[in-house]
């Protein structure tokens, strides 16, 4: 229960949606609403309801590689969809099955995954090692790297902004695989550690890595020196050795009451070794 | 502000404050299936089907259901529910009972939308159910054995 909310608002535009946010910041934007319900907040005072926008709109162009999904788009939905059962092998549908338990991801949506700052977030990471792009809307229309989300600029652009979608655009040869790790108490748990890779090969060479880890415990970030590492590499399983100490260094863990530095460190190098094997074992399977 | 909502096929004017969760809204009219356990998504104790989906009371607000169809445990009568009730009994899949009319929402969503679900795909629907008496071996025996026995219902 959000006591103070006393306006509830449903916009039929972005231009309206957005001209109803105060100035004092006590307008919330609300999609699924979950992050909200639970935060019991005594600040909001009104709310905004994305809802009838029609942010839910998904485009996948199968020879260029390019996917947009909207915003307001269930969780569970993506995972369940028929577009999305092969794009990166499935890496997408199968991993956000591993978000939350089946109710909340029938409730809570893409860009609420997105914009509420969760550094345990497993949505985050998954899209970031995807090397996904964020969309949204303050007056125009722009789109910036999601690996950006997190930096101060682009958290202030936000807080007077929509974010109505993300956009991932797989190269246009080759074919992607991913594994997505999460480390948690139980399944529905939140992550103490998450790390999701996808690898992009042709002609037997990686032709573009992205690698991403979460809840360090701090935000995620994409490991872009083991991405440059690995790119333009043959794909050979004695690659992960060398990778997965880079990105061990390169992780900027640390600890927490739910994990101990070294503890962490031991995950990452883990969760590392076994991404990269398996996606390129399934690689050299073909 | 003012919502309609369908609530186990039954129309329904409400006049509610916009921050409220649909939890409360629904103990407070009386639909008293629907448990408050944990109040953050955890535990399935207050699981409703909204429009045949099944989510957490808690984590929605009223306002999100305005023109939705809302069924609870005491809306479920047809066959299928039946069947899970006699089955959860049959078995002993009921201790305290607290959590059990979340877990039958979960358990009918699952067979609604997938009559013949494996092992993994029953723990996986109950994944946002907590029962700290009896435990899952019972429930999930039960789910099997409705769904060796389900044809289908209407959805």
């Amino acid at each position: 229960m959000l006591k103070n909310v006393t306006e509830y608002h449903i916009p039929g535009s972005l231009d309206e949606a957005l001209s109803l946010q105060d100035r004092e910041s006590r307008s919330y934007f609300i999609a699924g609403g979950t992050g909200l319900a639970l935060s019991n907040s005594n600040r909001p005072v009104e709310l905004i309801d994305l809802g009838k926008l029609h942010l839910d709109e998904l485009h996948l162009e199968d020879e260029s590689g390019k996917l947009e999904i909207g915003a307001t788009t269930k969780i569970q939905q993506l995972v369940e969809l028929d577009e999305l059962q092969d794009f990166a092998g499935g890496y997408l549908a199968n991993n956000l099955e591993k978000v939350g338990s089946y109710p909340i991801r029938n409730a809570g949506t893409l860009g609420g995954s997105i914009v509420r700052p969760f550094p345990w977030s497993d949505v985050v990471p998954i899209l970031l090692s995807l090397g996904a792009k964020i969309r949204y809307f303050d007056g125009t229309h722009g789109v910036r790297d999601l690996n950006n989300l997190y930096s101060d600029d682009f958290r202030e652009t936000l807080r007077n902004s929509i974010v109505t979608g993300i956009e991932v655009d797989l190269p246009e040869v080759g074919e992607t695989r991913g594994r997505f790790y999460k480390f948690s108490r139980s399944e529905f748990d939140i992550a103490s550690l998450n790390l999701g890779c996808t690898l992009t090969a042709l002609n037997g060479k990686i032709t573009r890595a992205r690698m991403a880890v979460g809840a360090r415990p701090s935000f995620a970030r994409r490991l872009t020196e083991v991405e440059d590492f690995l790119q333009g590499q043959s794909l050979e399983n004695d690659l992960a050795e060398e990778a997965t100490e880079m990105a061990a260094d390169t992780a900027g863990v640390t600890g927490d009451r739910k994990m101990s530095k070294d503890y962490r460190l031991a995950q990452v190098r883990k969760m590392t070794e076994e991404a990269l094997t398996g996606v390129i074992g399934d690689f050299l399977e073909q | 502000m003012k919502i309609t909502t369908y609530i186990n096929d039954e129309r329904k004017d409400f006049q509610v404050e916009p921050g409220e969760v649909l939890l409360d809204l629904l103990r407070r009219e009386g639909y008293t299936s629907v448990k408050e356990g944990c109040k953050t998504g955890d535990c399935g104790a207050c699981m409703v089907l909204v429009n045949g989906r099944a989510m957490t009371s808690c984590t929605l607000f009223v306002s999100q259901v305005d023109g939705k169809k809302v069924r609870t445990s005491e809306g479920l009568h047809d066959e299928l529910a039946e069947n899970l009730r006699k089955e959860f009994v049959e078995v002993g899949a009921i201790q305290c009972g607290f959590c059990i009319p979340g877990v039958l929402v979960s358990s009918y969503s699952l067979l609604t939308h997938n009559p013949d679900p494996t092992e993994e795909e029953i723990k996986a629907a109950l994944d946002g159910n907590l029962c700290r008496c009896t435990g899952y071996v019972k429930q999930i025996e039960a789910i099997k054995n409705v769904a060796r026995d389900f044809e289908g219902v209407s959805k």
